[in-house]
């Protein structure tokens, strides 16, 4: 166990549920909570996620408990996998509890294909895909924003991408936030993050991101599939990406900024990364209105590469391959809800909302069944397709887990498996695969993630989410 | 800051989880900080990049708060420049350095798509200290 966390402060309140009390560190102000099997356990006390999830509970106006979901793993300042919420009034805002890939999310595709009927198609359909939408640290040059384009991105997210014809009225509704969150204000986005990001709308980026077709290979729910038009043995695409350079670079903007700024607060924290500001202060609304503005950036990124997806199915398949969206939401975020009766700053990094069906955010199609939330596994294995539930916002503040979760190192993934093998070994399994480099392929190995069936049942059995369809993939696109 | 002349400049780079760990040491702040663009280029290009003779220069300012807070900043800046330049820089060359601030020629190489390694130098057990002969630092990068 890390250095911090002593075994006898740890209390095992469930079979997937553990505590550290607030007591048991003298500047802790609510306990920490562990969704975790014994094995998953293990795992987690391998690295230092609990002592960071501990220090998240030093912060100003955190309430009700720090949650750390299944998957949790080492992050920078708060652990990825972590859940907090601050009060409004006496809280802050922090940019590490969000992370650089500010909403970092997934979303999902439905089609009315049979695998069967696609299978001749399949890999042309990959490949088209892999041919437009740029992947790795490339640019989109299909996409260009005019001056002020790039603004009204940020400021109006898909309703932008809606007028620029690359969204469908019917793709808002079920976007987490109609995919433009209101409290954006570009002029609180740098010059350097607008840079950063002017050519990157529509592309993946590099690492754990992909494009993915899939096909559902199982039903656990046929209520909640059928509310969202999931039929085993029809392909899916899944979207995994996020805000890209200019997120990244409002996150290092805000973290530098208030550094600086927290002794004038008072504020004194165990990592820097932690660097945060009171939610009502200048710097803690510049920050949430950029914070804002980078999402509805990433929800634009996601619709983007959804209009690309569509014309590479449509070129192949026609009519019969027209992609429906089930649902998009963030797992890297901070919004402002209401629990209990008080508004709240939720922060989630790493982790997914998880609304259930009496929700009032939860979208019409789904109030009989709960939000959508998808949880990809690592490439080659299986995805999965859950729902909230109520009891998660007493549980989790409605949220619960995002992937299987990192378990090995990048390098010590390619040292264990060279990538031509790894390719080998997908393309063994039917998986056609699109990635421009046989190292990064490795990086992102099976065998270098946690087991995401593992984690996927930790947060049904403690109720966090139900699951609902499980997703094999038949082709990825790796960033 | 100091002038130390001892500690050869030198730097090891640790794989954790999901990020790498850059372990600094030179002989003054100027000497570290260029040991760290030099350790960064090296995830940013091929290994087996070095200082390209025909390669531009660029003047580069970097202000901060701290040594510390100055060694995540210069990285940052240059994380930048190879996301948004495609220009990775590979000589240092510093005009002027104290604990607060930097001013450097740096020559650097074009590539057409840097690796992408790396995507910003983090606060998450941030460290750079006097140490006899010289400077230590310790910056973890978001790969």
């Amino acid at each position: 166990m890390n250095d911090s966390v002593a075994a006898h402060d740890v209390t095992v309140l469930g079979p997937v549920l553990r505590e550290v009390p607030a007591t048991a560190r003298p500047d802790m102000r609510v306990p920490v909570r562990i969704y975790a099997d014994d094995e998953l356990w293990r795992q987690i006390e391998g690295d230092r996620s609990i002592e960071q999830a501990m220090n998240v509970a030093t912060l100003p106006g955190v309430t009700g408990c720090v949650y750390a979901m299944p998957d949790v793993h080492e992050g920078y300042g708060f652990p990825v996998g972590g859940v907090a919420a601050m009060e409004t009034a006496t809280g802050v805002v922090s940019p590490g509890g969000v992370g650089y890939d500010i909403n970092c999310g997934v979303r999902l595709l439905a089609s009315d294909l049979e695998l069967e009927r696609a299978r001749p198609r399949l890999e042309p359909a990959v490949h088209e895909l892999s041919r437009s939408i740029p992947s790795g640290p490339g640019r989109n040059p299909a996409l260009s924003l005019e001056e002020g384009d790039l603004d009204r991105v940020l400021h109006q997210g898909c309703r932008f991408m809606l007028e620029r014809g690359l969204a469908l009225p019917e793709d808002l509704a079920v976007t987490e936030a109609g995919g433009a969150l209101p409290g954006a204000d570009p002029g609180m986005v740098s010059p350097k993050a607008k840079r950063r990001g002017h050519d990157q709308l529509g592309t993946i980026g590099s690492g754990n991101h992909f494009v993915e077709v899939q096909v559902v290979d199982r039903i656990f729910d046929p209520a909640a599939a059928t509310a969202m038009g999931l039929r085993e043995g029809h392909l899916t695409v899944l979207i995994h990406t996020g805000s890209r350079g200019l997120g990244h670079q409002v996150c290092t903007d805000y973290v530098r900024l208030m550094d600086q700024v927290m002794p004038g607060y008072g504020i004194h924290l165990p990592d820097r990364q932690l660097a945060c500001a009171p939610l009502g202060s200048d710097e803690g609304r510049a920050y949430f209105a950029a914070m804002c503005a980078a999402a509805n950036f990433a929800w634009s990124n996601r619709q983007a590469i959804t209009a690309a997806a569509r014309r590479a199915f449509a070129r192949e398949f026609g009519e019969a391959g027209h992609l429906r969206l089930i649902y998009d939401v963030a797992h890297n975020i901070a919004k402002l809800e209401r629990h209990g009766g008080a508004q709240l700053c939720v922060h989630r990094k790493g982790a997914t909302r998880a609304f259930g069906p009496t929700h009032p955010e939860t979208p019409a199609p789904y109030r009989a069944c709960g939000q959508p939330v998808f949880i990809p596994g690592s490439m080659g294995t299986a995805s999965y397709v859950l729902v909230g539930t109520d009891a998660a916002l007493g549980l989790s503040f409605g949220s619960t887990c995002h992937g299987a979760g990192r378990a090995m190192s990048r390098g010590a993934a390619k040292r264990a498996r060279p990538g031509a093998e790894v390719r080998r070994d997908l393309e063994r399994q039917g998986i056609i695969v699109r990635c421009p480099s046989s190292s990064e392929l490795a990086e992102e190995a099976p065998a270098a993630y946690k087991d995401v069936e593992r984690v996927v049942d930790v947060v049904a059995r403690a109720g966090l989410a139900r699951r609902v369809a499980r997703l094999r993939p038949v082709g990825v696109v790796k960033g | 800051m100091r002038d130390g002349a001892g500690r050869p400049a030198s730097h090891e780079v640790e794989e954790h989880t999901s990020e790498l760990q850059l372990r600094l040491g030179a002989g003054s702040l100027a000497d570290l900080l260029a040991e760290a663009g030099r350790a960064l280029a090296r995830l940013q290009l091929a290994e087996s990049a070095a200082a390209d003779r025909n390669g531009t220069w660029r003047e580069i300012e970097v202000t901060a708060s701290d040594p510390a807070a100055l060694l995540a900043e210069w990285l940052n800046e240059l994380i930048y420049l190879a996301e948004t330049e495609r220009w990775v820089a590979t000589e240092f060359r510093f005009a002027a350095a104290d604990e607060r601030s930097l001013r450097v020629r740096a020559r650097g190489v074009p590539v057409a798509s840097p690796r992408g390694l790396v995507k910003a130098a983090t606060l998450h057990r941030l460290r750079v200290a006097p140490v006899p002969g010289g400077y230590e630092g310790e910056v973890i990068l978001d790969v």
